[in-house]
């Protein structure tokens, strides 16, 4: 376990030059480097960006379940930090699938919005992170209440995901349509080479996005904490 | 078990006390009635497609607006605190208040599909429609009892519950609409939407009965 | 009235911390069963957490406490059945009425002979004439002797009391202490302002100091539990 707090430790070192590496290349892949493709065009690319958005963005809440689980069973008020973090990344990461997905759109199906499943369920995702962010929000960082409160709306949200997405998929299939990215194996090798490249950057950058939300979070704990012990002191 | 009648017969009376907080549902949900009719010509066009629709928005809201309300009053007098003090299991007070709710809501419920029924000329009050609607309510009634009772006693947290519940509710919405058409004839069975139903209900108690105890240990 | 309980209170090292402040820290005492103390401290020093604590309503960050021999961390429904507390809000269903109030208490709490046990409480409280209108017309002192009698009904060993005298008349006070003075062998934890009066009942005083004991005239030995 040393050997992964030296790791954590180090997290500001490593993270943000790697991050960087990693989204330049992202950027070089997906604008230059990778063909053009034959019948959707440049806007093709948009691709590069919105699969990883969206891994990312599952990852997140996939994080914000863990941590919310963590706040209830070992009630330790930095889980409660962890989650809010995750959840802002998930929430800003659903954001640039969504808008990355209505760019493609517009110029591929003609409008920007087709309540295509995927966009869709994304979509009721997004709404369910923001009611869980605004929950959060209107109580103190510090308030236990709160984080269990929301924690419990934070795990029923995340079982919840696949009910929605297959709700939402059955409620489509009603009006058949193009989906939003095609994942096929037929890629050809290039573009699959610079997507892996995008996901890794993406992931990259989730990582130290929620570090770094988590780290802020706890400061601000730590400073209600600090302000509340000041406080005290000058009352005895 | 006597826990548990003892929580729901509470609650009851406390409900037919307070019987303003509910008829304030009951008549919102009458209202959103009337205002779909307006919004949407139901007077004059053809109703059908669009009766599964009204039905359940107006059901839900309705729904989350009772919970958001009701819950208020347990927090702010305190007596959740009791509740947690006595030997009670949190599980038999969870189910206790989930039951009484779910009687509130099945009154206001029947109460508008009577009137739904003969506001648009259609035959709501078969079987089929009814288990359906019980099956729905089930599924909402135990995530805002949920969020509703451990929201309680913070104003914020009332005005937020439909925000947090209805994309939740989404499966549930989704199922219980196009379930309700197929049984009216409206739409072909094109999907197994009351097994979703089923499974929305059972998986909501569950998951809501197992966190409840979790969520108010302090 | 009320029972005789099998043991008394004992804290060990009970700490609580709220954002990042200990509001209690390391309080340690034991009450032997039938005593009845005084919890006494100035506002914001930590009365109410700690009894918070210990009726298990808020658990600990660190330390233990035992309640009439049951070990707080179970949170079992043997240690809440010897349980009576009375906090700061009233905790009483403003729409009911007492005797329906008392009568859900006491289910709860599975009291045997319910109503016999009710009358007895309203009629001592001075409650018996208003026993069916609804407690949202009751005045507040009326509400505290309501409170007083829904802590009561189960006949706990063991009393939990945060400010019991708050909003009381001169009556009402009188009919306190004399409850407290005729609770043979029930062991009372009773924080309270009312300093001229903790002669009357009390026979020790724990009195906070920004969340430590400072001092403690009840606890004998603070002996290591096996």
């Amino acid at each position: 376990m040393n050997l992964a707090r030296r790791v954590y430790a180090l997290r500001w070192v490593a993270l943000p030059p790697l991050t960087g590496a990693g989204v330049l290349a992202m950027l070089v892949g997906a604008v230059v480097a990778a063909p053009r493709e034959l019948v959707e065009g440049d806007v093709q690319r948009l691709m590069y960006i919105h699969v990883p958005s969206a891994q990312a963005m599952y990852l997140a809440f996939g994080v914000v379940f863990v941590a919310s689980v963590m706040v209830l069973w070992k009630r330790d008020m930095r889980w409660d930090a962890a989650a809010r973090g995750a959840a802002t990344v998930g929430v800003l990461f659903t954001g640039f699938a969504l808008v990355t997905g209505m760019l493609w759109g517009k110029p591929t199906w003609g409008v920007y919005w087709q309540w295509d499943a995927r966009l869709t369920s994304t979509l009721v995702l997004f709404l369910v992170y923001t009611a869980y962010l605004l929950a959060r929000a209107v109580s103190d960082p510090s308030d236990e209440q709160a984080a269990r409160y929301s924690a419990v709306y934070a795990i029923v949200g995340f079982l919840d995901v696949p009910l929605i997405v297959m709700s939402v998929r059955w409620w489509r299939t009603l009006h058949p349509q193009p989906i939003v990215a095609r994942l096929d194996p037929q890629l050809p090798d290039s573009m699959l080479a610079v997507l892996g490249i995008s996901t890794l950057a993406i992931f990259l950058l989730a990582a130290w996005l929620i570090l770094l939300r988590t780290d802020t979070e706890r400061l601000g704990q730590r400073l209600l904490g600090l302000r509340a012990d000041v406080d005290r002191r000058e009352e005895a | 078990m006597n826990a548990f009648l003892a929580v729901l017969e509470k609650d009851l009376r406390l409900a037919w006390r307070d019987r303003a907080g509910w008829l304030t549902a009951a008549a919102f949900a009458a209202i959103s009635i009337l205002t779909y009719s307006f919004a949407f010509d139901l007077a004059t066009s053809d109703v059908r497609p669009l009766l599964p629709g009204v039905l359940w928005t107006t059901f839900l809201f309705a729904g989350v607006f009772a919970a958001g309300a009701g819950f208020q009053r347990e927090g702010e007098e305190g007596t959740f605190d009791a509740l947690l003090l006595s030997p009670v299991s949190p599980t038999a007070i969870f189910l206790g208040k989930l039951a009484a709710t779910l009687a509130a809501l099945v009154v206001i419920e029947f109460a508008l599909l009577i009137a739904a029924t003969i506001l648009f000329d259609e035959p709501l009050l078969t079987p089929e429609l009814v288990a359906i609607v019980m099956l729905g309510t089930a599924g909402y009634a135990s995530l805002t009892t949920l969020l509703g009772t451990l929201g309680s006693g913070h104003r914020a947290r009332a005005v937020l519950l439909p925000v947090m519940a209805l994309p939740l509710l989404v499966p549930m919405l989704i199922a219980a609409v196009r379930a309700t058409g197929e049984t009216l004839g409206l739409f072909g069975g094109d999907a197994p939407w009351v097994l979703l139903l089923g499974v929305f209900a059972a998986w909501s108690t569950l998951t809501a009965a197992l966190l409840f105890p979790l969520a108010v240990e302090r | 009235m009320l029972e005789p309980p099998a043991s008394g209170i004992e804290a060990r090292g009970l700490t609580r911390r709220y954002a990042g402040v200990d509001v209690v820290r390391e309080a340690t005492f034991r009450i032997p069963a039938g005593r009845k103390v005084a919890l006494l401290g100035s506002n914001g020093a930590g009365k109410t957490t700690l009894l918070s604590v210990l009726s298990t309503l808020v658990q600990p960050t660190s330390g233990h406490a035992w309640i009439a021999g049951h070990a707080a961390e179970g949170r079992g429904a043997a240690l809440r059945r010897s349980l009576g507390v009375l906090r700061h809000s009233p905790m009483l269903y403003e729409a009911l009425s007492p005797l329906e109030n008392l009568v859900f208490f006491a289910r709860l709490y599975g009291v045997p002979d319910a109503s016999t046990r009710i009358e007895e409480l309203l009629r001592a409280l001075g409650l018996w004439g208003r026993r069916h209108e609804p407690a949202s017309v009751l005045s507040r002192g009326t509400h505290q002797r309501l409170a007083i009698a829904r802590a009561l009904v189960h006949r706990p060993p063991v009393l939990l009391l945060d400010e019991p005298e708050t909003g009381l008349d001169p009556e009402g006070i009188a009919l306190l202490d004399d409850l407290m003075l005729r609770a043979q062998g029930v062991t009372v934890l009773a924080a309270t302002h009312r300093v001229d009066r903790v002669e009357r009942w009390a026979d020790g005083v724990i009195r906070l100091d920004r969340g430590r004991v400072a001092e403690d005239t009840v606890s004998t030995e603070v002996g290591v539990r096996a």
